[in-house]
């Protein structure tokens, strides 16, 4: 039998699949953006609703994908396909020798450093530190998909490769939640003391989320560099590292249905309500305070209990 | 190989200014029920938190087998297969029962790294294996029936039950309960002496701190008593009983309350 959340996965997927079919081409620019940022939003809740790290830097692991794309495409003349390995490989890398000396903070503590991680990401972007990041402005010109000469340029292309992404992480995080590591993450969230009397390795399994949600992010960054055929710093901010945090306690901690929730609230229906502008990121901040008071575990909480159906009986 | 699983020798801990543990000597012999007792305060807690890592004492040693353990991590006591309660239950409690309870398989899973990502034969192997056992550790405790139930939700004698089957899902070679029957009634506390029985059985060496002086007397056959940290007396159940020094440190402790 499937378990809830895998239902609930497998008709988001379906809707995703068919969406193209019912949507123009600024309706399908809409849905891979949602696409992209849906994975970035669950790679942060592999951190922050998992592993329960107060990680508000996500957007320099997503843009080191991006960026790694765009300086390997532009600069050193690699195919988009060369550039997807590194555009993984790096942000995990970089996660390794960035958070493991902060790995012990708590709470607000590692908050304000991974702020700081993502401050001086941006400043290394704008600044043009190696020369390779084009400064302020960014790099431009990026390239589309190539695969022996077929030529991946239409929106819909570019929807089905966000779309088989969402899925990899969709299939990645059920494996992760079905086993020894994903367990370990929620037990060291909900009493660290309790999980290392079990033999848990605190730092092991913290380290381990976040190098998996480095690498989904970096994956994501690389999506969205050839969305948009261009990189620049502004995408890769504070406020968006913000915007990612937010969605997960928002949408719910570790739930699929809740991240789904969030980022639609986030990305899509700033889209569609674009005509309000200035007003409707005062509605967003306002919904944000509402939601916390009233519903501070998420608009769909998780639910635990997902065991084997053979260790299920009778009453409840 | 040591005569003893577990000794403390001379071991001090020390809280701004306050002498927590002063000196104490105790040796646990494999396969015993070993107590702990004392007066609020004497620093009963204390002493196991330095056993299982949770704070490093400041002088003395803690042999295991033989080998000194003082200062290595907590999660590194646990694979030594030293595994606890706590004075105040310390559960997953949004999480169900069985996922709790699994946690105390996490020791002794072998699924690879990558089984995070990727599953293999082994992994199916060895998740099965150790969701089976932990069926088997809720049948022990009669706790199949709340597998799904979030721990939060159950009374506190059933949740003294799932932390103890919890640490004794990760086969301990030496389980150490701090106050189990603490709030239970007198059926639990029945029910609790019983299931103690039985993981001495399982040849699980015991050590606990309680305050219900009938359990600890009809369960440990040794016991320490200490008082402000430090050793009073070690013996028997009969000789604990009637020490003049036992009586005075607990009339004493009576006076101050
Ligand atoms: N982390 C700490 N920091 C400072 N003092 C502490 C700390 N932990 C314990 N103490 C002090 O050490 C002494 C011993 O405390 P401990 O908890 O070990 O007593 P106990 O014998 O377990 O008592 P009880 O029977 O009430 O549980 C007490 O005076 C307590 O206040
Ligand atoms: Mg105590």
């Amino acid at each position: 039998m499937m378990s809830r959340t895998n239902i609930i996965a497998l008709i988001f997927l379906i809707i995703m699949g068919l969406y193209p079919l019912f949507a123009d081409s600024a309706w399908l620019a809409i849905g891979t953006t949602f696409l992209v940022f849906s994975v970035v939003a669950f790679s942060q809740d592999i951190i922050l609703g998992r592993a329960g790290a107060f990680h508000m830097g996500h957007a320099a692991f997503f843009g080191m994908g991006a960026y790694t794309t765009a300086i390997l495409n532009v600069n050193f003349g690699w195919t988009i396909l060369a550039t997807w390995a590194p555009a993984v490989l790096i942000p995990v890398i970089v996660s390794f020798i960035v958070i493991s000396p902060i790995i012990h903070l708590r709470g607000d503590y590692l908050l304000v450093a991974t702020i700081g991680i993502n401050i001086i990401f941006l400043q290394i972007l704008e600044n043009d530190l190696f020369g390779l990041t084009g400064g302020p402005n960014g790099i431009f010109g990026i390239d589309v998909l190539k695969v022996f000469g077929y030529e991946f340029f239409e929106q819909t292309h570019m929807y089905y490769m966000s779309f088989i992404l969402l899925g990899i992480t969709l299939f990645i995080m059920k494996n992760l939640d079905s086993s020894k590591f994903g367990r370990a993450m929620f037990y060291v969230n909900k009493d660290d003391v309790a999980a290392q009397s079990m033999g848990i390795n605190i730092r092991y399994y913290k380290m381990y989320a976040f190098a998996i949600g480095a690498g989904i992010a970096g994956a994501a960054g690389s999506m969205f560099a050839v969305q948009y055929s261009a990189v620049s710093p502004e995408a890769f901010d504070v406020l968006q590292s913000i915007m990612f945090f937010t969605i997960v306690l928002v949408g719910g901690s570790a739930s699929l249905p809740g991240v789904i929730i969030g980022t639609f609230v986030m990305f899509v229906l700033p889209e569609i309500f674009r005509e309000f502008e200035t007003a409707r990121y005062l509605i967003f901040g306002l919904a944000m305070i509402i939601m916390m008071i009233l519903r501070p575990r998420g608009i769909w909480p998780v639910k635990f209990g997902n065991i084997p159906s053979f260790l299920k009986k009778g009453k409840k | 190989m040591s005569k003893y699983l577990l000794e403390i020798k001379n071991v001090s801990k020390f809280f701004a200014g306050l002498t927590a543990i002063d000196s104490l000597n105790l040796k646990v012999k494999k396969g015993q029920i070993y107590g702990i007792i004392g007066p609020n305060g004497a620093g009963k807690t204390t002493l196991f938190n330095c056993i299982t890592g949770i704070y490093t004492p400041e002088k003395g040693e803690i042999l295991w087998n033989g080998k000194d353990i003082k200062g290595v991590a907590p999660h590194k006591i646990a694979e030594l297969g030293i595994l606890r309660t706590f004075q105040t239950i310390r559960l997953f409690s949004e999480m169900s029962v069985a996922e709790n309870i699994m946690s105390g398989r996490h020791i002794k899973s072998k699924q690879k790294w990558y089984n995070g990502i990727i599953h293999t034969p082994a992994y199916y192997k060895d998740e099965k294996y150790n969701w089976e056992k932990t069926g088997e550790y809720m049948e022990l405790f009669g706790l199949s029936d709340y597998a799904t139930t979030p721990t939060g939700d159950l009374s506190y004698g059933i949740q003294r039950k799932i932390e103890m089957a919890r640490a004794l899902a990760a086969e301990p070679k030496l389980l150490i309960l701090d106050e189990p029957a603490a709030g239970l009634n007198e059926n639990e506390t029945q029910e609790l002496a019983e299931i103690i029985r039985k993981i001495q059985a399982m040849e699980t060496t015991v050590m606990m701190i309680e305050h219900n002086m009938d359990m600890v007397m009809n369960l440990c056959e040794y016991m320490t008593v200490i008082n402000f940290g430090a050793w009073i007396y070690d013996g028997v159940a009969a000789d604990v009983q009637n020490n003049p020094a036992v009586i005075e440190a607990y009339i004493g402790a009576e006076d101050e309350d």
